[in-house]
């Protein structure tokens, strides 16, 4: 996956516009990042990764870019 | 000395027998007297819950409740081998937490087949003439989420709804049969589930706030197993159509 295509997927998951998504966005930053947005970029590493990461991987993405980097 | 729960000889299925609330009701029901039929998908669980089991004449059976369509054969299978059944806990079930844009027919679907389509099945097939006896009890494990709702809850909260109205329908259907169907309604119990939603809660805030109003804190499996013994029995001839909260005081607080 290239990483446009992650930063699409990541931006449908998160309900935001792709240009709010730079690499090094701060995602306490987001307004987006709700409970609602973890629990859904859970779901999508799941779904697209077959990844199950957890509520503790969740606390350890600082960047957007930490999220893109497990995106494989 | 007098046991009000007396379940000797009884033949009892539970699916989802290899952990959790399945595995504690089957200790539960074999110290009671009970032959226990497990079913479930992970063998070397039921071989270790298997060798937990009191007295004998148990059995166990891998299988996979998703395929629905073979289940009224996997019922005969059971009922050629081990007899007419006296009960039915339906235990299996899967947890899902999903937000709205990510809840696909085919992920609503895959909820569905296991908590509530397989225990609609399961009933449709043993309830056939010679594949019960006479007082059969059913007990499905809902949960308070049929009552109670919660974001990313949809297809769980909706699949044990549909436990419960069922058991209200299929209640009066059957009492001429003298089958007694009901569910059993669990808030959170110590069990894989729980630790798997705890893992997505995604913000674990959620579940201290949901633990703070189910102020006898975490429930165990025998608190749920205790219950389902009893509504197996005899002594709860009176209990169908039901759906029992066993709650720790959640909803009423
Ligand atoms: N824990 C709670 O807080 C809570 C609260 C309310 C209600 N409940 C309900 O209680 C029931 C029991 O859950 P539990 O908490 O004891 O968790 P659990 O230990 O995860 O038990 C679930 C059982 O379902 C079986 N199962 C899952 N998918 C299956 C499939 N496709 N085919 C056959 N068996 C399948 C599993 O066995 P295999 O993986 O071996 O197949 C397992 O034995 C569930 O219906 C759950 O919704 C739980």
């Amino acid at each position: 996956m290239t990483i446009e295509e992650k930063i699409e997927l990541l931006a449908e998951t998160m309900d935001i516009e792709e240009s709010e998504l730079q690499a090094d966005t701060a995602l306490a930053d987001l307004d987006c990042w709700d409970s609602m947005t973890k629990l859904s970029v859970i779901v999508m590493f799941d779904d697209e990764f077959g990844k199950k990461i957890t509520s503790t991987d969740i606390k350890e993405f600082v960047t957007v870019n930490d999220i893109l980097n497990k995106m494989e | 000395m007098f046991n009000m729960v007396d379940l000797t000889d009884k033949k009892i299925l539970i699916t989802g027998a290899s952990s959790g609330m399945g595995a504690e009701t089957a200790r539960l029901c074999s110290k009671l007297g009970a032959k226990i039929v497990m079913a479930a998908r992970r063998e070397e669980k039921l071989i270790e819950v298997e060798k937990t089991l009191e007295g004998s004449g148990h059995k166990y059976y891998v299988f996979d409740l998703s395929n629905v369509e073979q289940i009224e054969h996997f019922i005969k299978q059971i009922v050629s081998e081990c007899g007419a059944l006296d009960g039915f806990v339906h235990s299996a079930g899967i947890g899902s937490t999903r937000p709205l844009k990510l809840l696909k027919p085919n992920v609503l679907k895959a909820v569905m087949d296991v908590n509530y389509f397989s225990f609609v099945e399961i009933i449709r097939s043993i309830t056939k003439r010679n594949c019960y006896n006479s007082g059969l009890s059913i007990v499905g494990i809902s949960s308070i989420a049929s009552q109670q709702g919660n974001q990313t809850k949809t297809a769980y909260s909706a699949s044990k709804a549909a436990m419960d109205a069922t058991v209200r329908c299929l209640a009066k259907e059957l009492h001429r049969n003298k089958i007694r169907v009901n569910t059993v309604n669990p808030a959170l119990i110590n069990t894989d589930i729980y630790q798997e939603f705890l893992d997505n809660s995604g913000d674990s805030e959620d579940a201290k706030i949901i633990m703070s109003r189910q102020y006898m804190g975490l429930g165990e499996p025998i608190d749920v197993s205790n219950m389902i013994a009893y509504l197996l029995s005899d002594a709860a001839k009176f209990i169908t159509g039901s759906n029992i909260v066993l709650d720790g005081g959640r909803l009423s607080s």
